[in-house]
């Protein structure tokens, strides 16, 4: 869906404010610490029910209210659709589309997508696998919310199986044999899953990576390849039984579609460790890219880009570059400093001190 | 920290299944607000139930005597038997009305977070059910979230050796969901549909 208006109460640093955003662009230009990337964060909320900074639901809510509560109209198809996430401080919350409680918040899904495009992004490139990892997810999520339920059975059978491993204290009775065969074969069922989808997205991702990149950087050969934990060819079954005594006497899964890997290049060489800054920047941009790219076609919608200040870590060069790039559909882009050039904003809302004008 | 009685009430509301110490303490002050009757009322089912109700020593169904009205009742087919986790999801199969036969109630999933493996459970008792009432087809009715899923696949694994038909309800189910909040048209389906585990 399409934002038209957005609303937060005792969200972050805002007590109450009302926005409208346009149907293209909108910048929100504000000092730092004013509130630009909360707004950002705000819509992305609807959209995943958690916040792209990675942070709990309690530092969402104003310090000091009770609960935070983010709503937004919009349009999907062509029907207005009004919705709404209340957040407390503590348990959980409740979701509403037009009015109506939803059973499971879960539901929601879908409802909105979106691209955010942050400065920690370098991470992506820079850091350890598990930056990586999420970044497929997130995406597979964006394309089909049964790909949430997929994640959180991983990570709930993970848990479960390592929870038994140490309850063994390193010992295989019969009876911890069965029970973990029990939860070998989960890990199976669903890790394999959820392997599989990671796979067929990064197959639908690199056309469009090698495209972005070669847009941002003038050139160069980027690949993306999935490095699994495991060799894939006997399957994680065969891979689990192999790795029974390690896990055992140290109490951790060792393989699993949780230590997998995506490993990133540029024309051969690791970019982690290879690639310059700008490169590693370029390809962090790229990656953001793709998967919008790859979001719109599965889905035949364009996913809302939210753009935090990414403009100020870019030279001149990459920034053009980016505007460019840019994909049409609806998008809200912050600045401190000036609207980058060529942009063509609908909207500029400033901000200041949590309140908007 | 409140004065004795007080903290003793809200220490064990606390300790109840998904009371935190924040709503412990609401339900405290709400039940101190209470009229005196109300209150006793509350105070006197709760002894009431735990001095005639208990669990069916064969199905472990929650029963006022021995056994439970259902286990009680010739009418259904003693070979057939439908496993559940608790005895609240025996209500929801018994609403879609399309089920005739017996229950077993495991009284939990197996999960290791909450501590909980197949010897916490009502599993041997089931086991010994087999036999005993020659059982010949079992109908796996855990909840179709992972821990459900682990434990009716544990369940296939030590009753298809027995030589018994065992089958899990079909999805239909939502993703995740619980069984005591399917609505009763989709449990209903999902029992026809009803497939057999891999074990
Ligand atoms: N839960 C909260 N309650 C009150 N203020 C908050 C909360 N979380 C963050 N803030 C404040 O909100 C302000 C705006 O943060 P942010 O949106 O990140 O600013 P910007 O992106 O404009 O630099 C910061 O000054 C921060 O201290
Ligand atoms: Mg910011
Ligand atoms: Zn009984």
């Amino acid at each position: 869906m399409r934002v038209a208006r957005l609303w937060l109460t005792d969200f972050r640093n805002y007590t109450s404010v009302e926005a409208e955003l346009a149907a293209g662009l909108t910048v929100v230009v504000g000092r730092n610490g004013e509130g630009k990337t909360s707004l950002l964060e705000g819509i992305g909320y609807l959209a995943t029910l958690s916040s792209f900074r990675g942070v709990p639901n309690e530092a969402l809510v104003r310090s000091g209210a009770p609960r935070a509560v983010v709503r937004a109209e919009g349009e999907r198809e062509s029907r207005s659709l009004i919705v709404e996430a209340e957040i407390p401080t503590s348990g959980r919350g409740r979701v509403l589309v037009n009015h109506q409680p939803l059973r499971r918040s879960r539901d929601l899904l879908g409802a909105l997508r979106i691209t955010v495009f942050s400065p920690d992004d370098l991470e992506l490139v820079k850091g350890g696998p598990a930056g990586r990892r999420r970044y497929l997810d997130d995406v597979l999520v964006s394309l089909h919310p049964k790909h949430d339920a997929l994640r959180v059975d991983v990570e709930r059978v993970l848990r479960q199986r390592t929870t038994l491993l140490r309850q063994s204290g390193g010992r295989l009775t019969a009876e911890i044999a069965t029970t973990l065969d029990v939860w070998d074969a989960q890990l199976v069922e669903h890790g394999e899953a959820l392997v599989a989808a990671r796979l067929e997205l990064l197959q639908r991702l690199e056309p469009e990576l090698t495209k972005a990149y070669a847009g941002l950087a003038g050139g160069g050969q980027v690949s993306a390849r999935y490095e699994a934990s495991w060799p894939m060819d006997g399957g994680l079954a065969a891979a689990l039984a192999a790795s029974r005594a390690n896990d055992l006497r140290r109490g951790v899964t060792l393989v699993g579609p949780h230590r997998d890997e995506v490993a990133l290049g540029i024309d051969g060489l690791p970019a982690r460790t290879h690639a310059s800054q700008g490169e590693q920047r370029s390809l962090a941009l790229a990656l953001r890219l793709a998967a919008h790219a790859v979001v719109r076609e599965v889905t035949g919608e364009p996913p809302v880009l939210l753009l935090d200040d990414v403009f100020s870590e870019l030279d001149a060069g990459r920034s053009h570059a980016l505007v460019e790039l840019l994909p049409s559909g609806q998008a809200v882009l912050t600045t401190a400093g000036p609207v980058p050039e060529g942009a063509e904003p609908e909207r500029v809302l400033r901000v200041e001190s949590g309140v908007l004008s | 920290m409140y004065a004795g009685p007080v903290q003793d009430l809200i220490d064990e509301l606390g300790r109840l299944p998904g009371v935190g110490p924040k709503s412990a303490q609401r339900i405290a002050f709400h039940l101190l607000k209470l009229p005196k009757d109300d209150a006793l009322r509350l105070a006197s089912v709760i002894t009431e139930v735990k001095e005639r109700i208990s669990f069916c020593r064969r199905c472990f169904n929650v029963c006022e005597g021995e056994e439970c009205e259902l286990c009680l009742d010739t009418r259904r087919d003693p070979t057939l038997v439908c496993v559940v986790e608790e005895p609240r999801d025996i209500v929801a199969v018994e609403k879609t009305q399309e089920f005739k036969g017996r229950y077993h109630v495991l009284q939990g999933a197996i999960s290791p977070i909450e501590g909980i493996g197949p010897e916490q459970l009502r599993v041997k008792e089931l086991l010994a059910r087999m036999d005993a009432e020659g059982i010949a087809e079992v109908i796996l009715c855990t909840n179709p979230n992972i821990e459900g899923e682990a434990t009716a696949m544990y369940l296939a694994r030590l009753l298809k050796p027995l030589g018994v038909k065992v089958t899990r309800i079909a999805s239909g189910l939502p993703v995740g969901g619980d069984l005591e909040y399917a609505d009763e048209l989709t449990l209903g389906r999902a029992l026809e549909g009803r497939r057999e585990v891999e074990a």
